[in-house]
């Protein structure tokens, strides 16, 4: 209950960790160049014996943008799920926005999860709720109040072009507007660190396109961007940083890099 | 402020899951209604065996001619017997005086009053009868023999045993049916959601976030369930009871079924902690994320 109470520009990830930076307010902690993610030679294995992630060390800096690519089964959504703490590593260490998540306790796991946007293939929306209810639930979770849910939401949901979207429920949007939603939902808390796990991998081209200016548009505003895909042309088109995972280990790491 | 968005985000749900809603108040409400009837007409047999047990007692029978010494010695051993508790003196013409009440035409010609002074001993428990009747073997002087209806009194007893035990065991294996019905009709609610909780989580809901909602929400399948099922048992007290009690001859006045405020009281507060507690306890499994 503690951490629920808290208020929410508290539990910033980057504050605790880094004195160096002071105590300052949250957009002098996007400045790029500190770490955003660190993998110290993180090993996961799922019992009894499947390796899929050997030995991954990398560092991801504030307000990068990166994709991780590799083919099914190359430990990609593995090493999202670990950033949200949703599995263990099995060794290694792995820092995110300055908590060891190895020391995290299990009650501060909701508020790691606060402070990283996670936009996923499914979307997973609530089905019984509307697109404004989806993006509300997001800050209630964190005791957001009324008013402040009234301002902010209508303002993100605009933000990913949805203004006149706010009462339908999933089942009424397109493939596109509900990845729409879930990442209004995952940007309303203007997190530091947002996480995409496939986020086009349900989507037709045309679609992904708008999807990927978003997540750009997002990305510009000092929030680091994490994203798994399979896009070999939108990775690419985008010329950006490419982590490339084969059997669960870093094959390739490019500042400017292609899927291939 | 907290608890008013537990109470919006139960009830919302409530509303929108209304089908498994409605079947986890019905499962409540069958399951508390047979408790409650089953404890009523339990604790009803019960209270009715205990009254027959209380007519269980020792008659200590005098000889015609025994000295009023005899009679007072006997007495005072008895108020030495722990087991005694309560001792009543029947003296020859009280004796005669009650036969002719109950029956005039045999009692008409007597001239004189053959029957002879008794103790009636009741004793703490009807369990208790054998040894108080063994107190007096060899019999005391003056004294013509002791009764204590042997077989009848086993009888009773061993009735009273099985009853007791039938009871028992019917309201645990009642109880622990309506408790697995009620965890499981719960179980498959929240497994149905099961979808919903991981996003809950993964958008950084705490698990009492995530819990708060969903106890409450057995709270109320659980109030709704057990008032309508008091309900239920009222109108059958008030309108079934009547009817079958004129057929069946009246017990006695001491015998009654627990009340019905407290029986309500019971079936309510069984069916609140098995909602809050199977919710909370089935969400265990969901919330390792």
């Amino acid at each position: 209950m503690q951490e629920t109470t808290q208020p929410p520009q508290t539990p910033s990830p980057s504050s605790a960790a880094e004195p160096v930076e002071g105590n300052g307010a949250a957009p002098d902690q996007r400045q790029a160049g500190a770490p955003m993610i660190v993998f110290e030679s993180v090993t996961k294995i799922y019992e009894p014996h499947v390796v899929a992630l050997r030995d991954v060390s990398m560092v991801i800096d504030k307000g990068e943008f990166v994709f991780l690519v590799g083919p099914s089964g190359s430990g990609k959504s593995t090493l999202t799920r670990l950033l949200l703490k949703e599995l263990e590593p099995t060794d290694g260490r792995i820092i995110v926005g300055g908590r060891e998540l190895n020391r995290l306790k299990r009650s501060k796991v909701p508020l790691l999860r606060r402070n990283i946007g996670c936009v996923f293939q499914d979307f997973k929306l609530l089905s019984d709720r509307t697109a404004f209810e989806n993006v509300a639930y997001a800050l209630k979770v964190q005791g957001e109040s009324r008013a402040g849910i009234r301002a902010k939401v209508p303002e993100v949901l605009g933000l990913v072009g949805l203004a006149h979207k706010t009462g339908s429920l999933p089942d009424e949007l397109s493939g596109g507007e509900q990845q729409r939603v879930s990442i209004a939902r995952a940007f309303v808390n203007h997190p530091p660190l947002l996480i995409c796990d496939e986020p086009t991998g349900n989507l037709d081209p045309d679609t992904s396109v708008g999807i990927m200016q978003l997540l750009y548009r997002i990305n510009r505003t000092g929030t680091t961007v994490v994203m798994a895909t399979h896009d070999r042309e939108m990775v690419d088109k985008m010329r950006r940083r490419v982590i490339a995972l084969e059997d669960g280990q870093i094959m390739r790491d490019e500042r400017r890099g292609s899927y291939v | 402020m907290r608890v008013k968005l537990f109470f919006s985000e139960a009830w919302r749900s409530v509303m929108t899951n209304l089908s498994t809603t409605v079947a986890a108040t019905m499962t409540v409400l069958i399951g508390m209604f047979l408790l409650g009837l089953f404890i009523a007409l339990g604790t009803w047999v019960l209270s009715w065996t205990g009254e027959v047990k209380k007519e269980v007692q020792v008659k200590i029978f005098f000889d015609t001619d025994a000295t009023r010494d005899q009679i007072n010695a006997v007495g005072s051993s008895l108020a030495t017997f722990p087991e005694v508790k309560s001792v009543r003196f029947v003296s020859a013409s009280d004796a005669l005086a009650k036969m002719q009440e109950r029956y005039p035409d045999l009692t008409s010609g007597l001239s004189g009053n053959p029957l002879p002074p008794s103790y009636e001993v009741q004793p703490k428990t009807a369990e208790q009868v054998d040894e108080l009747a063994a107190r007096f073997e060899p019999v005391p002087p003056g004294v013509e023999s002791v009764k204590y209806g042997k077989k009848t009194t086993e009888r009773i007893l061993q009735v009273a045993k099985i009853i007791g035990g039938v009871f028992l065991i019917g309201s645990v294996v009642l109880l622990t049916a309506s408790v697995i019905l009620i965890a499981n009709t719960i179980r498959l609610s929240i497994f149905s959601r099961r979808r919903e909780i991981e996003v809950m989580k993964l958008v950084g809901a705490s698990n009492w976030f995530v819990r708060g909602p969903f106890i409450l929400e057995g709270l109320i399948c659980g109030l709704a369930g057990s008032i309508i099922a008091v309900i239920l048992l009222l109108v059958a007290k008030e309108a079934a009871l009547p009817s079958i009690l004129g057929r069946i001859e009246s017990p006695g006045d001491g015998v009654s079924a627990l009340s019905f405020p407290l029986i309500a009281l019971i079936l309510v507060a069984v069916s609140l902690a098995v909602g809050a507690v199977g919710s909370g306890l089935t969400l265990r499994r969901f919330l390792q994320i």
